[in-house]
């Protein structure tokens, strides 16, 4: 019963999003405000019966229902409830499925919250939206069904893959399809205008909320995975280059860019044709991440090229979406008037050497991804690209794109004075040099670049300062004006400010983490003590301790600082019986904004074990940069000129005035 | 029944969500639109010349410009004025009255199993029998010993709970298992022997024979191990073998044996006249055991002649002790069953139908 | 400034972006690119000691020898050669004889694979390309689990049906 109504919800929403991907659009034709606003109804309702049907999935899952093959080849009725839950989206099925509940999602919060939208443009975009609804519900019912039911259902599951069995894994694939599914809105409001043929500042405005949104989720997403994949995987790596994570990392740098170019549009109504392009684009590599990810062609080419269904058909959905999105795009495109006129030097010239950063950053992390797989399928050679190449590459880009964050804001929209703005960031790039020099005497002959990166970072910082402190006047007026001023001041200015410092806060601990990383690597016994990075580190003694659906081998360190007991560190191997796997759970220590970081290796016979230290200098700050950002991102949403369906300033300002 | 009464009201209610907005009546106006937004953007530029961001003659020029776009935007909105269509709104309706449920259906029927219920774990160890924990038991039991399977106390736990859930050919590996690692019992020789019997429908075999000479050799007073001597005994046509045994015995035993009972019966059976598994003297001597012993004895020994008449249908007189036996047990519905069974299993031989209708007769049920 | 002038600024910028992009792309893929190889192709193709390459295959069931420090030495195999590997330091959670592996390294002088990485990744069934295809051959990439329920079955017959699809708790370890 829950099985076969989750199932008959999939294909209900099927339906409506089919009815709501056509009937709107004739609607929009004959200006029917009736057949219009059958989007926003058929919005809703998709999104909740797709809801009821994850639901229904997340149900079977903790109840442990073995009819149903996904849970059957995905659960155990032994596993914690939390990973029951977690394990409905650890699975290619279910994660399919909480990827069209996202899609839906985003369609219901338009219908639901876009009372300020046109009605034509909003009939579009939810149109849009259900075309892409509709495509990936056919993908999940016909290839990736999670309701096939198994006839005799066998007595016990197959449990999940145990390094997916954790807490991080509960939150960071929903933040991140959050985030690059939500890009979907962008896509759907640039074919929209492309439908409608015309396009203005209040365009982005509109879109602006929703790109922000997704930018934020995706922003947490990728520090979440990363930071997951540091402490699971247990050998303290952060990011790794791999192509799934760089399926994330695309999206995100053609969404920053994006957000970037619609402010550009909407206060100047300038970049309009290259704004709907990056709104194409950043959705397009969403859609190619999913292709990536999903269709096993990273697994191996050879077996995506033997059981090529689903493959095929998300293949079929992004040449679709993307060609027909493009082709319109050249088709119309043209006809979209050219507005705001703007010296080089200026905000939005700042603006402008931003996405073409950005957007260069994104095309080599593009290649780099996709070049192995082309060349094996044309050449049939194996070639990795790893880290060296992304170093090489997204780094240099990355470089100026730093040095110039702190101008923009500085510069006037129209025509900026570069001269003034370099002036106002005297006292950043004072700070900048102040920090290089200081790390540079501290370290003395260490590494040559890591000063210097230091120094940009401080530099990015002191200039997100500095425009604060500059907007609010902070030292030149009276500080109770100032403080007025702060309150005053829109919180996306705030938003915008919070964010670059966390690009400089960010870059601080990678720089820090990479150049600085003590490690220790070697077997000991009970007893046995080693230091690292001036920390004193005992093995007191293995203890094997009974999980839930495991057996864990725990070692307990004791930490001290000269002489000075700090705490205690119980990495652990955990074996699963059920799969017959390990997996390590490192022990982290958190000292200030740094981290002692153990796990453990493979016993020897002789009772010792083999553990890896690591001390991780500024290591937080790695992840303590992007949250700021998403913070930033929060605030600038929350910005009331922002906020999708508050109440209008002017209604208010007119009912004031009627009020007087 | 009912999920067909879900999958009505689902779809009712997606039909629902497209009809809504084409019921209503006269169009909402045209909400929100680019005006508003030039508003607030007109707005903006007072705050930023207010706290003195900006000049007056750049807030004056960006005025003037999105004065302009407040103009553009009037414009467009004037030139598209709304309009109602009732021939497409009928369509839609149509749409969402016939294609929505139809779709639906075409999608859904090649792809659910509608007919196929629920399996949460938890109602499947509520069943009745109790036996579905067990499998799940099992199941974990076993993986366990895959991966240890020199775990001879493993086996030993495992091999009783299958030969409960009727897998007596995994049961025979496991006591083998558990006679190899944990040692060698007469005990488990014996069960092992039993265990060769049941899988052999109830027929001590040579193989079940040697076991169950194995354990009286290892223990000659294993009870269990004699008691199926006798038995091989009998089956082999040594009568006299049997009673000796069955005799000696319960010479050795002491009163309180708890297989007394089941060994006297036995010996009467041998004795006496052919008489059916469950004799009346057989239930008068099962009475005289703890009740949920008695229960325990009757269900086994029913369920075994059961088991073996699914192996071989032919023996109209294990199917008239069947019948008879869940007659006595007070369950018609195993008893009618066990009839329904047992007319499949003859009904190509008419020599044995006539039989078995005159037992049923018999029986006090129509034949 | 015009407006064409302005807007040949801005392209010759963003060619200028383009072209130290496209040069860095360049430079990086003919420095920083590493070929895979399995042990036949190893042998096939002679390649020279000090050739940075990654080795992929399975591990040689029985071939792992752990020594002083860390030290490991297994054997990577393809099904059509082996290929003695040394390696230092810690094995990734994933690693078992038996299994797929992928090392980073190059030959020595005496024919043996110096790694300094033994990779592994976040997912069990993300391997190998080769391995994944030998495991695909054997039939253990994905086990099927009895025919799509279309047949009606009665709730009420679970013990037997509990036989008909007993899990095999391996699946694709095995």
């Amino acid at each position: 019963m829950i099985a076969e109504s989750g199932h008959y919800a999939l294909v209900l929403a099927l339906a409506l999003a089919l009815i709501q991907s056509t009937v709107p659009l004739v609607g929009a034709r004959l200006r029917d405000p009736a057949l219009m606003n059958v989007a926003r109804s058929a919005a809703v309702g998709q999104l909740l019966f797709v809801l009821m049907s994850f639901a229904a999935l997340v149900m079977l899952h903790i109840i442990s229902d073995f009819s149903v093959a996904n849970v059957f080849e995905n659960s155990h009725s032994l596993k914690p409830l939390i990973y029951k839950i977690t394990g409905v989206w650890g699975n290619h099925e279910g994660s399919m499925l909480l990827w069209v509940s996202i899609l839906a999602l985003f369609g219901g919060l338009v219908a639901l919250f876009g009372q300020n939208l046109p009605l034509s443009l909003r009939a579009h975009v939810l149109s849009v939206q259900a075309w892409i609804a509709s495509a990936f519900y056919l993908f999940i019912l016909i290839t990736s069904n999670p309701f096939t039911r198994i006839a005799n259902p066998p007595i016990e599951g197959r449990d999940l893959n145990p390094v997916l069995q954790d807490i991080g894994l509960a939150v960071h694939p929903p933040m991140l399809y959050l985030g690059y599914v939500g890009f979907s809105i962008s896509f759907s409001f640039a074919v929209a205008a492309l439908i409608e043929g015309r396009i203005d500042p209040a365009w982005a405005r509109w879109v602006r909320p929703w790109t922000l949104l997704a930018w934020t989720f995706l922003t947490l997403g990728i520090a979440m995975g990363s930071y997951w994949a540091y402490y699971e995987l247990g050998w303290g790596g952060w990011w790794f280059w791999d192509p799934v994570e760089n399926a994330s990392l695309m999206p995100w740098l053609a969404g920053t860019a994006l957000l970037h170019s619609a402010l550009v549009m909407e206060k100047r109504n300038a970049l309009k044709v290259w704004t709907i392009l990056l709104s194409i684009l950043t959705f397009s590599l969403s859609l190619l991440g999913t292709f990536l990810v999903r269709s096993g062609v990273l697994t191996s080419v050879h077996a995506f090229a033997t059981d090529p269904t689903r493959g095929v058909f998300i293949l079929v959905i992004l040449c679709l979406f993307i060609g027909g999105s493009l082709t319109l795009f050249a088709g119309r495109a043209s006809a979209l008037k050219q507005g705001g006129i703007f010296a080089p030097i200026s905000r939005e010239g700042a603006l402008v050497l931003n996405n073409l950063l950005l957007t260069t950053a994104c095309a080599t992390v593009f290649i780099g991804t996709l070049y192995p797989l082309a060349l094996e399928v044309l050449t049939g050679a194996k070639i990795s690209v790893g880290a060296p190449f992304f170093n090489l590459t997204f780094a240099p880009l990355f470089v100026p794109l730093l040095i110039a964050v702190p101008f923009g804001p500085m510069l006037a929209w129209k025509r900026g004075d570069l001269l003034g703005a370099a002036q106002r960031l005297l006292a950043a790039a004072g700070a900048g040099l102040a920090a290089i020099a200081l790390v540079w005497a501290w370290t003395r002959g260490g590494a040559v670049l890591a000063p210097l990166a230091i120094g940009l970072a401080v530099f990015v910082i002191g200039g997100a300062v500095t425009d604060l402190v500059e907007r609010i006047g902070l030292f030149s007026v009276p500080l109770a004006t100032a403080a007025r001023r702060a309150r005053g001041l829109p919180r996306s200015v705030w938003g915008s400010a919070f964010a670059h410092a966390g690009l400089g806060i960010a870059l601080i601990g990678i720089v820090c983490e990479t150049t600085w990383n003590t490690e220790h690597i070697g077997t000991m016994k009970a007893g046995d003590s080693v230091n690292v990075a001036g920390y004193e580190l005992k093995l007191e003694g293995l203890t094997p301790r009974p999980g839930p659906n495991y057996r864990e081998l725990a070692a307990s360190f004791s930490v001290s600082l000269d002489g000075e007991p700090l705490s205690v560190m119980t990495p652990s191997k955990r074996t699963f019986t059920t799969r017959g796997m390990s997996t390590t759970e490192a022990a982290l220590l958190r000292r200030g904004v740094s981290q002692l970081y153990i796990s453990l290796g493979d016993t020897t016979p002789d009772d010792a074990i083999v553990v890896r230290i690591y001390h991780k200098p500024m290591v937080l700050l790695i992840w303590f940069g992007p949250v700021l950002m998403a913070f930033g991102g929060l605030l600038s949403l929350s910005d009331r000129r922002l906020r999708v369906g508050a109440p209008r300033p002017a209604k208010a300002l007119r009912a004031m005035q009627a009020a007087e | 029944m009912t999920l067909w009464l879900v999958f009505a009201l689902m779809t009712a209610a997606a039909i629902f969500a497209v009809l809504l907005p084409l019921g209503l009546r006269g169009s909402p106006s045209s909400d929100g639109g680019e005006a508003s937004v030039y508003g607030d953007q007109l707005a903006e530029i007072d705050r930023d010349v207010a706290s003195g961001q900006i000049g007056k003659p750049e807030a004056d020029a960006a005025r003037v410009e999105i004065g302009r776009r407040l103009i553009a935007a009037a414009n467009q909105e004037a030139r598209l004025a709304l309009t109602s269509n009732t021939t497409w709104r009928r369509a839609a309706a149509v749409l969402a009255l016939v294609g929505l449920p139809v779709l639906t259906i075409a999608v859904y029927l090649p792809l659910g199993s509608p007919r196929l219920g629920d399996f949460p774990l938890a109602e499947r160890s509520r069943a009745p029998d109790g036996t579905q924990p067990l499998e799940a038991m099992v199941a974990q039991v076993e993986q366990h010993l895959e991966k240890n399977p020199t775990d001879g106390r493993g086996w030993n736990v495992l091999a009783p709970v299958l030969v409960r859930l009727g897998r007596y050919d995994d049961a025979i590996m496991a006591y083998r298992n558990a006679i190899s690692y944990a040692g060698d019992t007469a005990e488990r020789h014996a069960d092992l022997g039993e265990v060769m019997a049941a899988a052999a429908g109830g027929v001590i075999t040579a193989d079940a024979k040697s076991e169950f000479e194995r354990a009286v050799a290892l223990d000659a007073n294993d009870a269990k191990a004699s008691y199926f001597l006798g038995l091989a005994a009998e089956q082999d046509g040594r009568r006299a073998d049997a009673v000796s045994i069955w005799q000696a015995m319960l010479d050795k035993a002491p009163q309180n044996a708890p297989w007394r009972a089941a060994v006297q019966a036995a010996l009467t059976r041998v004795t006496g006249a052919t008489a059916p598994v469950l004799s009346n003297d057989t239930m008068a001597a099962a009475n005289g055991m703890a009740a949920g012993d008695r229960e325990a004895m009757i269900r086994s020994m029913v369920e075994r002649l059961a088991t073996r008449l699914k192996q071989n249908g032919n023996d109209v007189e294990g199917w008239l002790r069947l019948v008879r036996a869940y007659m006595v047990m007070g369950d018609r519905d195993k008893a009618r069953g066990a009839e329904a069974s047992a007319r499949e299993a003859v009904a190509n031989d008419s020599e044995r139908l006539k039989q078995l209708k005159e037992g049923l007769k018999n029986l006090g049920l129509d034949g | 400034m015009t407006r064409k002038q302005r807007r040949l600024t801005m392209i010759g910028g963003a060619l200028a972006v383009l072209a130290v992009a496209a040069a860095l792309v360049l430079n990086a893929l003919r420095d920083s690119i590493v070929f895979f190889s399995t042990p036949t192709m190893v042998a096939e193709k002679h390649v020279g000691p000090g050739t940075r390459f990654r080795l992929g295959g399975l591990v040689q069931p029985g071939s792992l020898v752990r020594g002083d420090d860390l030290a490991v030495r297994f054997q990577v195999a393809d099904g059509g050669a082996k290929l003695p590997v040394a390696y230092k330091g810690l094995l990734p959670d994933l690693f078992r004889e038996g299994q797929g592996v992928v090392a980073e390294g190059a030959l020595d002088g005496s024919g043996v694979f110096r790694a300094d990485t033994v990779l592994a990744k976040h997912d069990e069934t993300y391997m190998p390309k080769d391995v994944a295809d030998a495991l695909k051959k054997q039939g253990h990439w994905k086990d099927d689990y009895g025919a799509k329920a279309g047949a009606d079955a009665k709730p009420s017959g679970g013990a037997v049906a509990s036989q008909g699809a007993a899990p095999s708790a391996e699946g694709a370890t095995r």
